[in-house]
């Protein structure tokens, strides 16, 4: 009792420090702490300005004043940026077989509040264009690259070409400021994928740099019909009153947790809105760009119809409440508004607070939906009501059946390593492990979070049997292979965090969570792995080449969070 | 929070089929209850991490060295990881208790409240030592009662056998005993 008393005692003392502490800083211009020196410039006089403080989590001692180790980086001026073109919104471009679409990486301006900033755009588009194509076909993409760092495009999802894939240094060669290079991209397998650059995605995806394309399937009851199609791009944007904060030059800030944004975004927009009428069944095609946020979308009180997720429709289409969607993945969901009036598409989470330890409710409306009176011309209900069995998908994945109880082929662990981080964040991290959720759905943390950068920071993927690491690893099948690799997230970390798996150029069945098998499948090339959970991928090694595996959120990718594979080609040496 | 952030789906671990049909292949899995609201439980430890132990209260004479935890799962979902629409995780609690006597016109009857007890609710008796249920909060407390076998009640009117809390209960709390201050939670029985 004397202990915890004295803790009682300790915990108001630190709270009176911190609580007028925090709230001076929050109050007066940044400069006076030392994080702004007055104004923004170009190139290596960017200077830092302190993240934006959620007023009820103070800051913990010793980091006032400090600023990340890596130089700050940001395109241009405000200045600057006036003479760049304005982003525009996205246009279609419906491609047949053989086409060839031109895609420009460029520099742009948006405006956010009152004030213009420098960003990126494909084609001077955000979100770049929706690449519309049927299932099957072939299309070329002749790149060119226009802003102010090399970058590549990776095509997310797709199985093309190993030599297409857009990975610097394994498929291809950066592509320099003002070169350019052609790309190839097939479409063998219908739905949703999306494009973006593999090169500090952190920076050049954060701004901009990101697009879809939609793979019609070639059967066209494929999917149910609807009145209406909505692509959804869901984003974050961490900004302040002086627009997007800045980033880290030569290594990610935010490399603990990534960098979650305050700004929510749907097709590069803060306040997105669509009218339907009333009745009208919707398809959303959604998928997260964000760098680290995983979000629970939910439609108002509307039913959702789940159909596909990356690479093919469920087995089942099945109801469900929300949809928790984690950077890269993609859904495609049905839902009906049936009554007038405003219908909010929301992030809706329970966010941590960590200095009153407990979870609290938290909503960012995303985009609004206006439902007319008039009602919708054709009336969709029943078809929207049923819900359909695929198959196709049910025969495509019951001859990977057999393959379900193979022996586990690759085991590899998730962890990170640390070095050189500011003593309190150490401290911190080390004293505040008696809980880790399975899942981060707000900064909780966000000076400790900025303040780590890829110099201090390691994310590792460890091969459990060989002890090798990251790109130390390259495992080696057999085009044909049908290979299990299980996925352990140790909760024993410095900073255990969940972890969205993307892996290139394949597709794989997520079989099980913690032993649990997945009772509706669906083909995936990105999956969250929550903390402390074992997950158990079956990967269809279908596609020849050396290919890569990371977590999808950007700031742990380029803190090392990667390793490779090669596929070989039949009758090659090489199988698991 | 409101009653009906709660669901909970109370099963028998005896298993039944899938009411859709769908067919897993994973040894031991055990499925019960209505599609909708199915608790699927396998027979394979969850992450040891979130596992709940039960500690028990010894109030009742030779209780003291009942075993007891419980295993948490995420609950089927299309997504890995399953939500409710308002955000909150929606687990498959198994609840695994040894060591406990049998009593005549007794029964164990478990219970899952939230934090602040202002939620309490029932789960059922316990059949051969175990139980499992849905529970959709991110913070909760596991109750092991004795009660008067067949009496179905809104709240526990027997003693206390045993009780577990949810590993976010361990979730640090600066406010309360400063930044650089641990919780002994070891000494209240929890690992």
């Amino acid at each position: 009792m004397a202990r915890y008393t004295l803790n009682l005692l300790c915990g108001a003392l630190v709270l009176l420090i911190l609580v007028p502490v925090d709230v001076v800083a929050q109050n007066h211009d940044h400069a006076a702490m030392g994080h702004d020196m007055g104004g923004m410039a170009a190139g290596d006089s960017v200077t830092w300005r302190m993240p934006p403080m959620d007023m009820s989590m103070p800051m913990m001692p010793g980091m006032h004043g400090m600023n990340p180790s890596a130089p700050a980086y940001l395109p241009l001026t405000p200045q600057e940026a006036m003479a760049l073109p304005d982003a525009r919104p996205r246009e279609l471009v419906t491609m047949a077989d053989g086409d060839t679409l031109h895609l420009h990486a460029m520099m742009v301006k948006r405006k956010i509040g009152d004030r213009h900033f420098a960003m990126f755009g494909y084609n001077g588009q955000i979100p770049g264009p929706l690449i519309r194509a049927p299932q099957g076909s072939k299309v070329y993409v002749h790149f060119e690259n226009h802003i102010d760092q090399a970058t590549t495009v990776h095509w997310h999802g797709l199985r093309l070409d190993n030599r297409f894939d857009g990975v610097p240094g394994v498929t291809q060669a950066p592509v320099e400021q003002h070169a350019s290079f052609m790309y190839e991209l097939k479409f063998p397998d219908e739905g949703l994928y999306w494009y973006h650059p593999h090169i500090r995605e952190d920076i050049q995806q954060d701004l901009g740099l990101y697009g879809n394309m939609l793979v019609d399937p070639s059967r066209e009851d494929a999917l149910p019909r609807v009145n209406r199609e909505e692509v959804f791009v869901l984003d974050d944007l961490l900004v302040d009153g002086s627009g997007p904060l800045p980033y880290g030059q030569d290594a990610p800030t935010h490399a603990l947790m990534g960098r979650f944004g305050n700004l929510m975004l749907v097709n590069g927009v803060p306040d997105y809105r669509m009218s339907v009428k009333k009745g009208e069944v919707v398809r959303f095609f959604l998928t997260n760009v964000a760098n680290a946020r995983t979000f629970n979308v939910t439609f108002g009180n509307a039913k959702i119809k789940v159909i596909a997720s990356d690479v093919s429709r469920f087995e089942r289409e099945q109801w469900v409440d929300s949809v928790p969607i984690a950077p890269a993945e993609r859904y495609i969901v049905d839902v009906r508004f049936k009554k007038p009036g405003d219908v909010a598409i929301a992030n809706t989470i329970q966010a941590i607070n960590h200095f009153r330890g407990e979870f609290y409710p938290h909503v960012d409306t995303l985009a609004i939906v206006s439902v007319a009176d008039e009602p919708v011309s054709t009336d969709l209900s029943d078809e929207y009501l049923a819900l359909r069995t695929n198959a196709d998908v049910v025969e495509d994945i019951e001859s990977f059946r057999s393959s379900f109880d193979r022996p586990v082929d690759y085991e590899i662990e998730l962890t990170l390593k640390h070095q050189n981080l500011p003593l309190p964040i150490v401290a911190m991290m080390e004293i505040d492990t008696l809980y880790v959720p399975p899942m981060e759905w707000n900064d909780a943390m966000p000076m400790m979070n900025w303040l780590s950068t890829g110099n201090e920071v390691t994310w590792v993927l460890r091969d459990v049997r060989s002890g090798r690491e990251n790109m130390d690893i390259n495992w080696t099948f057999q085009k044909g292979d049908v290979a299990k690799i299980r996925i352990f997230n140790t909760p024993d970390s410095f900073h255990p965090m969940n972890h969205p798996i993307h892996v290139h150029g394949q597709r794989y069945l997520v079989l099980s969570i913690d032993g649990v098998p997945t009772q509706n499948l669906v083909w995936k090339d990105t999956a969250i792995v929550p903390v402390g959970s074992t997950m158990d991928i079956l990967v269809d090694m279908s596609n020849p080449g050396e290919w890569m595996m990371h977590c999808h959120i950007a700031e742990h990718l380029q803190a090392g969070m990667m390793l490779s594979f090669t596929v070989e080609e039949e009758g090659t040496a090489g199988s698991p | 929070m409101t009653a009906t952030s709660i669901l909970l789906s109370v099963v028998l671990t005896l298993s039944m089929s899938l009411a859709n049909g769908a067919s897993t292949s994973a040894p031991g899995l055990e499925v019960s209850g209505d599609h909708a609201n199915a608790c699927v439980v396998a027979s394979l430890p969850g992450p040891e991490y979130y596992r709940i132990d039960l500690v028990p209260t010894r109030r009742l004479v030779g209780s003291a060295s009942v075993n007891g935890y419980g295993d948490v799962y995420f609950a089927s979902s299309p997504f890995g990881v399953a939500l409710t629409s308002t955000g909150h995780y929606a687990y498959d609690l198994k609840v695994e208790v040894s060591g406990l006597r049998e009593r005549s016109g007794k029964e164990y009857v478990l219970w899952v409240t939230s934090p602040s007890l202002d939620e309490i609710h029932r789960i059922g008796p316990l059949v051969d030592g175990r139980l499992s249920t849905r529970v959709e909060m991110n913070k909760y407390l596991v109750v092991l009662t004795l009660e008067d076998a067949g009496v179905t009640s809104n709240k526990w009117q027997g003693p206390v056998v045993m009780r577990g809390m949810s590993r976010s209960g361990l979730m640090h709390t600066m406010a309360g005993h400063g930044p650089f201050e641990s919780e002994p939670c070891a000494q209240y029985g929890y690992r």
